[in-house]
């Protein structure tokens, strides 16, 4: 909405925002990242999804229509720019504890304890790029902040990240500033978290996890890389809690999901990495994000036939208002995740089953009836988009989804196959995987290649023995 | 070297802007660069460290010179003094109380402790400065125009209710200053918060003539003990056992020994001039010792207003030849019932007699002091805020609230 009032402010024609109470704080902050800190707004008291229409009608006649015109009418009060640090800038001098205590106290950082960001740690952290500290990866909303090489090594070092993890952190963020992913989105109430999963050969580099406890805390790689992300968000793109983000309940960062690919080898599947357009044996970030993950335990069967039912189950279930992303706000951009246990890999590539045949299964699979699909659009979450037959008369979504008028009709949760993704990670031995739950385009499935110095070995090398 | 961690005092807005970014502005234009070097020159951020041989001194100079104190030595506002003072409120920090005019700055619990620490309050007080706050905030009270008028306006604070005691906010000998801390500090909170998250700085915002000795603090507990009739927060519908904070717009504090007909030749001058002009809230303040005298001949407080009402006239020639009426007698609209009475011989200077605020406090002594304070300013303005209770145990002497 403020974007749309920054683009309508721009082009000379007044506006006014229309701003639920919950949200006056997020708006404000956001509107300075728009560069319009005195983007009009009119407030809307309490939330409207749960206020009769007479109350409704009461609040928005008394309150908000005055607010409107006023906004429509008068000139925006006078905008000011916000003086910040310069990156070389030593903002603090002094012990760890103090520099912790300060860093935590202006919001810098999560509440764990960070590394101090000194010149000299930076600076090592700068030695793992070719690229310039100055070189802008992007620009990041909703501060409007360029992301710079210098940030990321900044945000690396407090995260506890080690300099030979730069190449990834690099990546991170060009994939943070690509539209595709959609970072704006990263303070929205469902308060999804990104997952990052990591391929190639920098997986061994680096020691990190894909075994055993892969998504839990525990390795430095995966653990710090993880939280990097997070520290990005707040301290570059300016998501901060009770201002600008504005998760219902949110969740601590995810560790890197990183890849088993001797595996993926070994059954003769391609990495997440080839999904993603690259070649195997390329080192990829790959981000998306997810409200929520739920895990299938003790998947029995010896063949897919028999471990694909409980799977497809597991994997519906794990999609309820997220049928919105399939049909609604931005038709067929929902991307489930599957993350299977080796053996599970092993046992269902045994029977000559590729990741593709795996992906078509959940296609055909994991359905539900139309009725049941609607429901969660309209009855359910009150979104404006309610029938499936209307939906694809207008070619908005495949016929698939309205093949005949019985309503007990079985559709299914995505476009097409290709929609779920499929990572192969955890414990060897164990027959249990993980489902997780896509946000559509508030956190699109987007991957990067790493960039590796040009003598990453010996410097690697140099690493390992410091 | 001594480290002192420090909240920043001054008003952010909700874009993250500090207003002390437009006031700096206002200081180069007014070329008034020697009385604030500082203006503008602080850390963006929430917390900054100060470290110095002598850290209070070193506070003291640098917030005098970034503009963030009345002139008086401040407490330095600490992160531990500010978090006791948001404890004793029992609310989240980051709470907004308001937006506070006219540049904007956004009053959370934790802003207004740490100006209130600064004024040298005490945690305790925090709930009064609080609804004092809240009130200033009420549309009515025209915080814009407060904070900007060249008149000498300033808020006049009445505490009444069980916080007067518990407090220790003197409402006998002395009450309107000096040498309790909570009527200092309280009043004295207020002005700094007007001052740095508002941004009424002096001269280059505010554009009060004179000021007034009452722009430091301006804030007293009525003598309920000591008055014959109900309190004025039992007046304002509260119940006795509640506390509050009652805010009128005062241009000036006025003494008059004498009684009723005293306070009324003072109220029938010039001083009520801007009071005639917008149908103005007064407050007067009667001495226990008449207050008494006048129940013992069976006057109610309502009696007090309208024998003050009635009595308080200006002969129509001296109001026609005043400074007001001729000054501006193009731009300036009198209200009606000044014009409708002009056509006889006198006229009131107060539209209604429930205009009048009227408490009793002072010390009890056989003497008449009574006071009265005009008001400036639209639109007519009395405010009551109920007092929060006080939590935790900021004072051994404060109950658990």
């Amino acid at each position: 909405m403020l974007r749309a009032s920054a683009a309508s402010e721009l082009a000379g024609v007044p506006s006014s925002s229309l701003v639920c109470e919950g949200f006056i704080g997020q708006a404000g902050t956001t509107s300075v990242g728009l560069g319009m800190s005195n983007l009009p707004l009119a407030f809307v008291p309490g939330h409207v999804g749960n206020q009769s229409a007479e109350e409704l009608q009461k609040n928005i006649s008394e309150i908000t229509c005055d607010a409107v015109v006023s906004n429509l009418l008068e000139p925006p009060s006078e905008s000011a720019i916000i003086v910040e640090p310069s990156p070389r800038d030593i903002v603090f001098a002094g012990s760890f504890e103090d520099v912790n205590r300060l860093f935590y106290e202006n919001e810098w950082s999560d509440g764990l304890p960070v590394v101090p960001p000194t010149i000299a740690k930076i600076e090592a952290f700068l030695r793992f790029t070719e690229r310039d500290p100055d070189d802008i990866l992007g620009i990041l909303l909703p501060d409007s902040r360029a992301a710079t090489v210098w940030s990321v090594a900044v945000n690396g070092v407090m995260a506890g990240c080690r300099p030979e993890y730069m190449p990834i952190l690099v990546a991170l963020i060009e994939a943070m500033a690509d539209p595709e992913y959609g970072v704006e989105h990263s303070g929205n109430t469902p308060g999804g978290e990104t997952l990052i999963t990591l391929n190639g050969p920098i997986i061994k580099d680096l020691d990190f996890n894909v075994e055993q406890g892969v998504l839990r805390d525990g390795f430095a790689p995966n653990t710090s890389v993880g939280r990097f992300w997070r520290l990005y968000l707040r301290n570059v793109a300016g998501f901060l809690l009770h201002k600008n983000d504005k998760a219902t309940f949110g969740n601590t960062w995810r560790v890197v999901l990183a890849e088993n690919e001797d595996v993926v080898e070994k059954i003769g599947w391609q990495p997440n990495s080839v999904e993603m357009g690259f070649q195997a044996g390329d080192n990829t970030v790959t981000i998306a994000r997810y409200t929520g993950g739920n895990l299938l335990a003790s998947v029995y069967g010896d063949t897919p036939e028999r471990m694909m039912p409980f799977i497809a189950d597991g994997v519906l279930r794990q999609n309820t208002w997220q049928l919105v992303f399939t049909v609604g706000t931005s038709n067929g951009t929902l991307r489930p995740l599957l993350v299977l246990s080796p053996i599970l890999a092993e046992t269902i590539a045994r029977a000559g089953w590729s990741k593709q045949d795996v992906k078509q299964y959940l296609f055909d699979h994991a359905r539900l009836p139309a009725w049941q699909f609607e429901r969660y659009l309209g009855e359910w979450t009150d979104h404006p988009v309610r029938s499936l037959k209307d939906q694809a008369n207008l070619g908005k979504i495949p016929k698939l989804f309205y093949e005949s008028d019985d309503s007990d009709r079985m559709v299914p949760i995505v476009f097409e196959p290709d929609d779920f993704m499929i990572v192969v990670a955890g414990d060897l031995l164990r027959t249990n995987c993980y489902t997780f739950a896509h946000n559509g385009i508030l956190g699109y499935p987007v991957a990067k290649k790493i960039a590796l110095p040009k003598n990453w070995s010996s410097q690697l090398a140099e690493a390992r023995s410091g | 070297m001594e480290a002192l961690w420090l909240l920043m005092p001054a008003g952010q807005r909700r874009s993250g802007e500090w207003i002390d970014d437009t006031l700096v502005q206002r200081v180069r234009e007014r070329g008034m660069e020697q009385k604030w070097p500082l203006a503008g020159q602080f850390p963006r951020q929430r917390v900054e460290v100060l470290r110095a041989a002598d850290a209070h001194a070193e506070v003291n100079g640098v917030y005098y010179r970034r503009g963030w104190t009345d002139g008086l030595p401040i407490v330095p506002p600490t992160l531990a003094r500010v978090d006791a003072a948001v404890r004793a409120t029992g609310r989240r920090a980051g709470e907004e109380i308001g937006v506070l005019e006219p540049l904007g700055g956004i009053a959370t619990v934790e802003k207004i402790a740490a100006n209130a620490v600064m004024a040298g309050a005490a945690p305790e007080q925090l709930p009064v400065i609080l609804a004092a706050v809240e009130a200033i905030l009420e549309p009515d009270f025209n915080l814009r125009g407060v904070q900007t008028t060249d008149e000498n306006v300033t808020p006049l604070l009445i505490v009444n209710g069980p916080v007067v005691a518990a407090l220790e906010i003197n409402d006998s000998y002395g009450a309107l200053g000096p040498g309790w801390r909570a009527n200092g500090c309280i009043g004295r909170a207020l002005r700094l918060i007007m001052n740095n998250i508002g941004g009424g700085w002096p001269a280059v915002v505010s554009f009060a003539g004179l000021g007034q000795p009452g722009r430091y603090a301006l804030c007293l507990a009525e003598n309920a003990a000591d008055s014959p009739w109900e309190p004025l927060h039992v007046e304002a519908g509260f119940d006795a056992d509640r506390s509050t904070v009652t805010v009128t717009r005062a241009e000036t504090m006025i003494n008059v020994t004498g009684g009723l007909e005293e306070l009324a030749s003072v109220m029938a001058s010039a001083t009520s001039a801007f009071t005639m002009l917008y149908a103005g809230k007064v407050a007067v303040i009667l001495a226990p010792h008449v207050a008494r005298d006048l129940a013992g001949q069976g006057w109610s407080k309502q009696d007090v207003k309208i024998h003050l009402h009635a009595r308080a006239r200006m002969g129509t020639d001296v109001w026609r030849r005043s400074w007001l009426s001729t000054a501006h007698a193009d731009s300036r609209r009198w209200p009606d019932w000044v014009t409708a009475a002009a056509a006889g011989d006198s006229v009131p200077v107060l539209r209604d007699p429930d205009d009048i605020t009227v408490i009793v406090a002072g010390g009890d002594m056989p003497i008449p002091q009574c006071a009265y304070f005009p008001s400036w300013g639209f639109p007519p303005c009395c405010v009551t805020r109920e007092i929060g209770p006080i939590k935790g145990q900021a004072n051994g002497s404060v109950e658990e609230g």
